[in-house]
């Protein structure tokens, strides 16, 4: 159905090819997954792959990429194009055009040339299957990320096609959620379509995964079989990563002094109450990852720690202080949050700039050590001169990280720091933690990767439906 | 969060009617405000929209934004007064007693009254709009302008300016929390608010430019461009409700006609 013929890539504007020499064919009928380290070129391979790239984006292109049957030159246009593959991209969001949920796939159905009446069947039919009955009349800004992404797969799965690309549908996912969506595309699969995926959840896709494709720095280092390709341990390394190798200190924290304590905390955004009666104690040196599904009020609770939420009933004491009676600003230099996307936070020119305008704000004495001290710790030395915005995802996420520990804050909390990683990236941003915690700083981390969980941290917060269901530190 | 210009989910009596019937509705009522210069008559316009809404279910939903009407309101009558004296004096703005400067910017009955009127003109389009926006879904939306004529492109373009006001908003509201948790205290008043821009709206724009490349192979590679005829579904006919407002907006229109011709209004 897809073949990639000697396909190198360079962007405009550019020197370094972002694909090189790939060569890579999918059967029908097949999923293939492609996997590699963020900024390797799989978001090129999805768009090569799709003909989006030969008719959308200028630069150099050599090879060919043949769509089934047809050379991808052959098609006019993108719309050309849309007839024979689904794309799914990245980005959630900006795949939602109208504003319901129903509307989104009803109007992709409509421009297929079907009769009302099979419209409306097939729109039934992909609600059921992508479980969206429920949320049909939501609009794009009500739902959280995954079902967001569903409804951006439901409504490419609405054209019928055989053909599907998708880049990275569970970024966003937390176990339960990326299972379901792992449910749909076998589903999709034993139906005969096609699949061309970009994941770094090997784990969970492994059952329908027929060839498994590593991309490192724009070429394909390894592709076969699964269980032939992760042969290699390098390989594995980044696909099935083993976090029990990162073990640090442990059991140190268990009587050292408390630095947040919880006391009977409850939020409620308007009606809904997001956190009911939470009371938990961090103590200094700890390393807590703190678990649970999407909307089990993770990032409500660690959002308390530094002001950017007021209780609406209960008390947040952080190093003594109630923070009822601190400024976000003196809170700052306390807790350092680090959020999920780092792309909410880049605004400087520069890498270095970017880590000074924290250490600025708080006026820390010796500031550049600070900066090249937080640069070297991250591993960014080389890049402190590069625009933020150019770095790879990996180290965007080092960056965002960089940019709080500069500000020396005792207490660091992380939301997702791994999503979009793979196993190596992951392992040098819990390293670069597990050093942090070393150093004295205690450590928080909302994470959806249970062997991170397990293996990294000295404590596990379970939450579920802004409560407090398990806490292995509390005993 | 206060949505600006959203569809509401209801199932109410504009909610009910077809698009055209409302599309029409706004026309009328956009140039019957625009004509009129009554006071007393955009007054009663005013009031008409808020019945019309609360009888919709909406009243609740289109007062969100009486803040921000109020306040461009008052700046309105304020420009209004500084530029376009005319007639009788009511008063003036610094008082007389304060020497040199006394006795500057008069208020006048003419520039009152002007500012008034703009003031319910503007009321009268906003309320209109925002109805006619709150109980028309995109889709209907996009149907009856394509049946109208209008070129898909820029439909799209109408329809997604719209829908990424909400998400623009979120959007802005969590990259302040992050730079608040990087210790951003731009300080208040002017120069606070001039600090405050890169930090907040770099990072806006260049996430908004890099989702809008995505937004369009969305568009294409789902092939609303290909140009293949439509195929509506659940498409409403015009109801009675439909031609009973129409009908009563045909009245309407002629009453207007009458009190125009007499110099009433």
């Amino acid at each position: 159905m897809i073949e990639l013929n000697n396909v190198s890539y360079t962007y405009p504007h550019t020197v370094q090819p972002a694909l090189h020499r790939i060569t890579l064919s999918l059967e029908k009928g097949r999923c293939v997954m492609v996997t590699g380290p963020s900024g390797a070129g799989k978001t090129s391979l999805s768009l090569a792959a799709s003909g989006i790239l030969h008719h959308e984006y200028g630069g150099k292109k050599e090879g060919s990429v043949v769509i089934d049957g047809k050379d991808v030159t052959q098609y006019r246009s993108l719309s050309d194009l849309a007839q024979n593959v689904g794309v799914v991209f990245d980005d959630a969001e900006a795949q939602m055009i109208f504003t319901t949920v129903e509307e989104e796939i009803l109007s992709a159905l409509e421009h297929r040339g079907l009769s009302a009446a099979v419209i409306e069947e097939r729109l039934s039919g992909i609600m059921k299957t992508t479980y969206l009955e429920e949320l049909k009349d939501r609009s794009p800004h009500n739902l959280s990320g995954g079902q967001k992404q569903r409804v951006a797969l439901a409504a490419t799965l609405a054209l019928g096609n055989d053909i599907l690309i998708l880049d990275e549908p569970t970024s966003e996912l937390d176990e339960h959620a990326t299972k379901r969506i792992a449910e749909i595309l076998k589903d999709l699969k034993d139906q005969g379509k096609t699949i061309l995926l970009i994941e770094h959840k090997f784990g969970q896709f492994h059952e329908m995964v027929d060839a498994l494709v590593v991309l490192e720095n724009g070429e394909i280092t390894a592709q076969g079989i699964p269980s032939d390709v992760l042969k290699d341990d390098h390989v594995r390394g980044m696909v099935l990563p083993d976090f029990s190798a990162v073990k640090g200190i442990a059991g140190t924290a268990t009587d050292s002094e408390p630095v947040i304590s919880v006391q009977n905390l409850t939020h409620n955004y308007g009606n809904v109450q997001a956190l009911s009666g939470i009371s938990l104690t961090i103590r200094k040196g700890e390393f807590v990852a703190l678990v649970g599904e999407n909307g089990s009020g993770k990032t409500t609770l660690v959002k308390h720690f530094n002001r950017l939420l007021s209780p609406t009933g209960g008390d947040v004491i952080v190093r003594g202080k109630n923070t009822k009676d601190c400024s976000i600003a003196a809170l700052a230099c306390d807790v350092g949050l680090v959020f999920q996307n780092p792309d909410h936070m880049f605004f400087a020119d520069t890498v270095r700039e970017e880590i000074a305008y924290g250490v600025k704000n708080l006026g820390i004495e010796h500031g550049n050590e600070v900066i090249e001290s937080a640069l070297g710790d991250a591993g960014l030395t080389e890049s402190a001169d590069l625009y933020p915005r150019w770095l790879s995802r990996g180290e965007r996420q080092r960056l965002g990280i960089a940019c709080v520990v500069a500000m020396q804050p005792g207490i660091i909390v992380l939301d997702e720091p791994t999503t979009g990683l793979d196993g190596y990236e992951a392992i040098l941003v819990i390293n670069i933690l597990k050093k942090l915690q070393e150093k004295g700083h205690t450590i928080i981390i909302i994470t959806h990767n249970r062997d991170i969980a397990e293996h990294c941290a000295d404590r596990i917060i379970t939450m579920e439906g802004g409560k407090v269901i398990s806490d292995t530190g509390s005993a | 969060m206060a949505e600006i210009l959203q569809y509401v989910h209801k199932d109410a009596f504009l909610h009910r009617l077809h698009p055209y019937t409302k599309i029409a509705f706004i026309i009328i009522v956009s140039i019957m405000c625009i004509i009129a210069t009554d006071l007393v008559f955009l007054t009663l316009m005013v009031l008409a929209m808020l019945a019309v809404a609360a009888y919709s279910r909406l009243l609740a939903e289109l007062l969100q934004q009486l803040k921000l009407i109020i306040v461009m309101s008052a700046i309105f009558i304020l420009i209004t007064i500084i530029t376009i004296p005319n007639g009788e004096i009511l008063g003036y703005f610094i008082p007389q007693g304060i020497p040199v400067i006394g006795g500057f910017i008069p208020v006048t009955v003419g520039g009152l009254t002007i500012g008034i009127v703009l003031t319910l003109r503007f009321m009268v389009l906003i309320f209109a709009f925002q109805l006619f926006l709150m109980s028309t879904q995109p889709r209907d939306l996009v149907n009856a302008m394509e049946k109208i004529g209008l070129p898909i492109d820029y439909i799209l373009m109408f329809i997604i300016a719209l829908r990424f006001i909400p998400t623009l908003q979120i959007e802005g509201q969590r990259i302040h929390e992050a730079q608040l948790a990087r210790g951003f205290n731009p300080g208040t008043g002017f120069i606070g608010k001039i600090r405050s821009v890169a930090p907040i709206a770099i990072p806006l724009v260049s996430n908004a430019l890099l989702r809008s490349n995505v937004l369009g192979l969305t568009i294409d590679m789902r092939g609303y461009r290909t140009g293949k005829k439509t195929q509506h579904v659940r498409e409403s006919t015009l109801q009675h409700r439909d031609y009973g407002v129409l009908f009563a907006m045909a009245l309407a229109c002629t009453g207007y006609i009458v009190l125009l011709m007499n110099q009433i209004i």
